[in-house]
């Protein structure tokens, strides 16, 4: 690493409201390009960071850095770009006039065509803002994000409401700033999401950080397998099985999370030779994100 | 400098644009002011005698729209959608936005009082000084500034449901029970009181004064009411427009 201020650096900060803790006392430091994901349920603590981050909503206890600057200040703002959970941009303007204005903000913004190249806005520059798509918004507001060529830029569910094509269509244009060079943190509660695009993830649960690192290590935290097939051993049973840590039954089926899947298996084709409908999974992000967001497990 | 009045140009530039395509802001801004003194002063049997006098309420009127529905409404919105803070969030000037509206109220202010009193003129037949037309000019002007302050009040502590409802109560009540539409002295005196408390009957007794209209007045008196109605209410909304930037 270099000597450069971290992006993004939380020491100890803390953030209620009233008597409620919406941050418990965090710490990370986030440096260099890429795009950092916060995953975590409705309440765990995602948007507080950002509007803390922003400086629109004031840190109760620690320390907070927007690329060595107090967050909020004009040197912090100066770099960083944002899209706001449920915001919307006024009705009745264009988008290219939101860009125009938008962009005169900033010291050394992209020029207005180009935002609306580099965000694929062509087709609806010239239209007031109520007549878009879902879709279509959601890219106007990204363009507002990125016209002041931030260093850093806030996502807070950028995707939520969107259909599938939509969102595929978003994540191209993400990625494409994150190769640029970028810092992006992107809040999401799509799981899919975050393997997608992240480079790193931090998942929040109650104001606390459970986990923060690459996909592949997070994956890699819940160990073994998950074995599904149809059988009549009972869940008592199928617990008293060697390597198997846990056991939840889904319809027809049973999941088996097992730390040794040949002798799991070995054992439960013995006790069920009718045992059917087998398949085998390596743990996907979402058994993670459940098991570490859910109990005090982590 | 030059970018941050560069800026400011764009914003009020965008102020104007949301103002003139939303033809439920032009209609009770620009048409039914001037809708309503043609109606009172010029076509009623009778009106005509008092021509002079309904303009320097109808002024006043005239200028109440554009800053309680440009302020009331439009803030309230802003906030409910997360514009503002998205602006907040961006580098712009804080007072670049406040600033903007103020400008482009001013022009709208301006827009309904240059109809009225083209109306007045050549329609009722009014004809005044050239030197009592531009101090009823600035008297009307002025009077917009309490009347922003009430709009601000509304769009920083209303959702924007609410606003758009408070806004339209607030602004009939106002202009009606202010004396507006109405000579104050054809009220009942226990109205006539409460009207004391209204800054359209403030308002509108300093514009009939500059017009030179017959009647007693304490114009002394009026302006102190319009000052304290006015600091009262700047307080209230530095208050509320710090508390939006400071969660």
């Amino acid at each position: 690493m270099d000597n450069s201020p971290p992006i993004l650096l939380a020491q100890d900060l803390k953030k209620s409201y009233g008597p409620v803790a919406a941050i418990k006392g965090i710490n990370f430091s986030l440096q260099g390009a890429g795009v950092f994901a916060i995953l975590g349920q409705n309440g765990a603590g995602k948007t507080s960071l950002i509007k803390c981050a922003l400086g629109l909503e004031k840190v109760s206890s620690g320390n907070l850095q927007v690329i060595g600057h107090p967050p909020g200040s004009l040197q912090a703002k100066r770099q960083v770009g944002v899209i706001l959970q449920d915001s919307d941009l006024p009705d009745l303007l264009t988008v290219r006039e939101q860009i125009t204005l938008f962009a005169s903000y900033y010291p050394k913004p992209f020029s207005v065509q180009q935002t609306i190249d580099m965000c694929e806005l062509q087709t609806f520059a010239d239209k007031r803002y109520k007549k878009l798509s879902g879709g279509q918004k959601r890219r106007a507001q990204f363009a507002l994000a990125i016209v002041g060529n931030p260093q850093l830029i806030f996502l807070d569910e950028p995707t939520t409401g969107l259909d599938i094509e939509a969102r595929r269509n978003m994540w191209a244009i993400i990625r494409q700033f994150a190769e640029q060079g970028k810092t992006i943190v992107l809040t999401t509660h799509y799981l899919e999401e975050a393997e997608n695009l992240a480079d790193r993830i931090m998942i929040m649960n109650s104001g606390v950080i459970v986990a923060n690192a690459s996909p592949n290590d997070i994956k890699k935290q819940t160990t073994g397998s998950v074995i599904r097939c149809e059988t009549q051993i009972s869940v008592d049973v199928l617990q008293t099985i060697s390597g198997v840590s846990s056991v939840v039954n889904a319809g027809r089926f049973s999941e088996i999370r097992s730390a040794d899947v040949n002798q799991s298996l070995k054992e439960m084709l013995n006790l069920d030779p009718q045992l059917s409908d087998l398949t085998v999974a390596q743990p996907k992000l979402e058994d993670v994100f459940s098991a570490l967001s859910q109990g005090d497990q982590a | 400098m030059n970018r941050i009045l560069h800026s400011f140009v764009l914003e009020t530039g965008a102020e104007l644009l949301k103002a003139f395509r939303a033809p439920e802001f032009i209609f009770p801004t620009l048409g039914m002011p001037v809708a309503f003194y043609a109606l009172f002063a010029i076509m009623l049997p009778g009106s005509n005698e008092n021509a002079a006098g309904l303009l320097a309420t109808y002024g006043v009127f005239a200028v109440m729209g554009p800053a309680i529905f440009g302020f009331g409404i439009s803030v309230a919105n802003e906030r409910d959608k997360g514009w503002l803070d998205l602006k907040l969030a961006a580098p712009s000037q804080g007072f670049s936005y406040i600033g903007a509206k103020v400008f482009s109220t001013l022009l709208f202010s301006s827009i309904s009082l240059i109809i009225i009193y083209l109306a007045a003129g050549f329609g009722a037949g009014v004809a005044l000084p050239q030197s009592t037309w531009a101090m009823m000019l600035c008297v009307h002007l002025l009077a917009t500034f309490p009347f922003i302050l009430i709009g601000l009040s509304i769009g920083f502590t209303c959702s924007g449901n609410a606003a758009m409802a408070i806004s339209n109560i607030i602004f009939l009540a106002l202009a009606a029970l202010g004396g507006l539409w109405i000579p104050m002295m054809l009220f009942p005196q226990s109205m006539q009181t409460f009207a004391q408390f209204l800054p359209t009957f403030h308002l509108s007794e300093i514009a009939l004064f500059v017009l030179g209209a017959t009647g007693e007045r304490n114009i002394v008196y009026n302006l102190m009411c319009v000052g304290m109605m006015s600091i009262g209410l700047l307080v209230f909304t530095a208050i509320a427009w710090s508390k939006q930037r400071s969660h």
